[in-house]
């Protein structure tokens, strides 16, 4: 099968797009010697700095360095423009959205979702039903993965609203293209990110109805696959790091034990799933999270960012709505696409699906990092009977997709440039206003052809640029 | 009918323990079976009553200096509709179809709903239903604890009141009927039975009605409800925490009896 890619740097005559020309000569008056060495230099400054990353399904819990290209993704500005407003439109709209599920529900009685989708679906709490928050914030941080089809245009893949990751490859990328390529900075104008830290601590104070409200991150732990990113987002907001049992609850207040005493804790930046925030209400054998806390956030004294049940707005079953979200909810027009999604709970669909298995993305509702995934094209006889059976047992546990052909970006290989596929993910910061830093992170997929680019399955990232055109 | 309740539950501690938090639901609210008449809880330090996730009043007790053992007493009088059939409700019932660990039908609870049912969703078939389980699982004290899950007491055949709901439970949301779990007291006549007890509700025709698998009852007439939940853990009376202590030693007295109202005459 031929397939058309999008490639980033090059015009599919080979001429080399507009915004990418300077960094072209710049590439081609860099002896390869000096390449080479710096790549090696960057390695080494990752390793140092431990920016690494845990991978799952690995029984020696192996710490590995994510790869790190050199060769940036670069957006045009006046492109970029397009997609950040679509992101934050798209970010309002799910805020809004979780805001009417667990209040008056208005989309459900206006038959746009079926009830029974939303509020039997694991990712619906009960919890937060009729709770008031803040703003009507849910989701503070979010992650809007989005992927370019063949004729360019973008797409979203999938939201992010638990506890999206990767900001801090974004920044560390961008640090260390400015360490080893000062000169590329100063040929042209690439908008900074180095604020994210400050805006992020801005969106978390204001995610409090205090004036000054003490900040922690939670983190679940060095053994967490983004603790690096935890400790280094606790660093550069300047607040501190903790893990569960470094906070208590007492008299409906949460605690942080400092060597100073107690100190009381307003405002808990998680990166620790819905079900082991509590163990008196949650899972029960969870030792990460803080007994007391839901009754305690529930009675307003403390704000979780994100808020609990947002997982959803975000689950896979929900995604084919987000368009009629947002104009049930914002009366415009969807700036972003959605992939076009078969949902198996419906035999039609489902029929469909497993009649073209060899051509499609399978994914599971639930899942999240690319496990439990079955990409089509690329999969075994196997592999695809293997899904088959999945299918059939649970069809209410996947959705399907076609196949992206998804955009290229030129990426060292071991035999030179060769071109991989790329997806991006902004940054959404939803406070007192809704923010993106320009850029967020840009993943690939190292292996050749590969269509999955999370690190857990072998990608690697970039430094994302957007240069004014 | 009216009941009296009086329920003292004392945890003693091997060694001292340093701080301790427990979730409490322990305190009937009104509904339309059930009128609180007068209700009191005994507490080792005051503590405000909130309303949780599923509507039942919550108790947080949180004790930082230590202590070698915690008391917690309950008491009150509560009118009870014996005639009432069902009880409505104004939120969704459909978050009650979502199982959790406890509540997971397994392929052979699956089947038993099924091979039971077929295509009825009525109450006679959850009656059905119901006495199937009751004979199923067998009542048997001391061979299940908290962390048994339906489908592992479904194949031992073994269990308490707490097992047996569950395992309706699991059954009943694989057919799709919305279902919950009730933690409360029984008024029996015989002193041989725990009188905490748990049962189940089932959303059939826009209301829940009660099924107690342990007593083959499908009208709650003896049971006054203290809690619901997805299962045991979201609705069981003490859910707790605590850091030190060692050994933990339980004693509970529970006391449930029928009250004489008096009719006074004008």
């Amino acid at each position: 099968m031929t397939r058309t890619f999008y490639d980033e740097m090059y015009l599919a005559n080979g001429e080399c797009r507009p915004h990418y020309r300077e960094f072209a000569r710049w590439l081609a008056d860099t002896p390869d010697e000096l390449l080479a060495q710096r790549r090696r230099e960057a390695d080494l400054l990752f390793h140092r700095a431990g920016i690494t990353f845990t991978l799952y399904g690995d029984d020696q819990g192996t710490e590995r360095l994510i790869p790190f290209d050199i060769i940036p993704r670069s957006i045009p500005a006046s492109e970029w423009r397009v997609v950040e407003r679509g992101c934050i439109q798209r970010v309002q709209a799910l805020n809004m959205f979780l805001a009417d599920l667990y209040h008056d529900q208005r989309i459900i009685k206006a038959g746009i979702i079926p009830a029974e989708q939303v509020l039997a679906n694991e990712g619906y709490q009960l919890a937060m039903q009729g709770l008031n928050l803040h703003r009507d914030l849910y989701a503070h941080i979010s992650g809007v993965d989005l992927v370019r089809d063949g004729d360019g245009s973008y797409y979203v893949l999938e939201d992010n609203l638990r506890t999206p990751s990767g900001v801090s490859y974004m920044l560390e990328d961008r640090k260390m293209m400015m360490r080893l390529f000062p000169e590329l900075f100063a040929a042209q104008r690439v908008l900074p990110i180095d604020h994210y830290p400050s805006l992020l601590l801005d969106t978390l104070k204001s995610s409090s109805p205090l004036d000054n409200p003490t900040v922690v991150v939670l983190t679940p732990g060095r053994y967490n696959s983004a603790y690096f990113e935890h400790a280094f987002l606790a660093r550069e907001m300047g607040v501190e790091l903790v893990e569960g049992a470094d906070l208590f609850v007492r008299d409906d207040k949460v605690f942080m034990r400092t060597t100073a005493g107690a100190k009381p804790v307003d405002v808990i930046y998680r990166r620790l799933d819905d079900a082991f925030l509590d163990p008196l209400a949650f899972n029960p054998d969870s030792m990460l999270g803080v007994p007391g806390l839901l009754s305690t956030y529930r009675s307003g004294n403390v704000v979780l960012a994100n808020a609990i049940g947002t997982g959803v707005a975000d689950d896979k079953s929900i995604y084919p709505y987000v368009g009629e979200m947002i104009r049930f909810y914002l009366d415009e027009e969807p700036i972003l696409k959605n992939v076009p999604t078969f949902q198996c709970r419906k035999a039609v669909e489902l029929q469909h699906v497993l009649a073209n298995l060899e051509h499609l993305v399978v994914k599971e509702t639930q899942g999240s990092g690319g496990y439990g995934m079955l990409v089509g094209p690329a999969a075994s006889k196997a592999e695809i009977e293997n899904f088959r059976a999945r299918l059939i047992a649970r069809p209410e546990a996947y959705i399907a997709q076609p196949t992206l052909c998804l955009s290229t970006c030129p990426t060292f290989v071991e035999n030179g440039i060769a071109p991989r596929h790329i997806d991006l993910r902004p940054f959404v910061l939803s406070g007192k206003d809704t923010r993106v830093v320009p850029g967020g992170l840009t993943r690939v997929a190292l292996r050749e052809g590969s269509l999955v680019v999370n690190s857990s399955q072998g990608g690697g990232t970039k430094d994302t640029w957007v240069v004014e055109d | 009918m009216r009941l009296s309740i009086s329920h003292d539950t004392t945890y003693h501690y091997e060694d001292q323990v340093r701080n301790s938090i427990q979730y409490l639901r322990m305190t009937p609210h009104d509904s339309e079976r059930q009128q609180v008449i007068s209700w009191e809880l005994n507490l080792p330090r005051p503590v405000r009553a909130q309303v949780d996730p599923y509507g039942n009043i919550l108790h947080v007790l949180t004790m930082d200096e230590p202590h070698e053992s915690i008391i917690l007493g309950a008491r009150g009088q509560v009118e009870i509709d014996e005639q009432r059939e069902c009880e409505h409700e104004d939120q969704s019932p459909l978050p009650f179809l979502r199982t959790t660990r406890l509540t997971e039908a397994d392929q052979a609870l699956r089947e038993f709903a099924q091979t039971e049912c077929a295509s009825r969703r009525d109450r006679s078939c959850m009656i059905d239903l119901m006495n199937r389980l009751n004979a199923h699982i067998r009542y048997q004290p001391d061979v299940t604890d908290v962390k048994t899950s339906a489908a592992e007491a479904f194949a031992s055949g073994k269990g308490v009141c707490q097992d047996q709901t569950h395992a309706f439970i699991a059954c009943a949301r694989s057919l799709g009927v919305p279902a919950r779990y009730v933690s409360g007291y029984l008024y029996t006549d015989s002193s041989d039975h725990l009188a905490s007890h748990a049962w189940a509700e089932a959303w059939l025709d826009g209301a829940w009605y009660s099924f107690d698998v342990t007593n083959c009852l499908t009208r709650a007439e003896r049971h006054l409800k203290l809690a619901v939940g997805l299962d045991y853990l979201d609705a069981c009376p003490v859910r707790g925490m605590r850091r030190g202590g060692g050994v933990e030693q339980m004693h509970a007295h529970v006391e449930v009896s029928p009250t004489r109202v008096q009719v006074q005459q004008q």
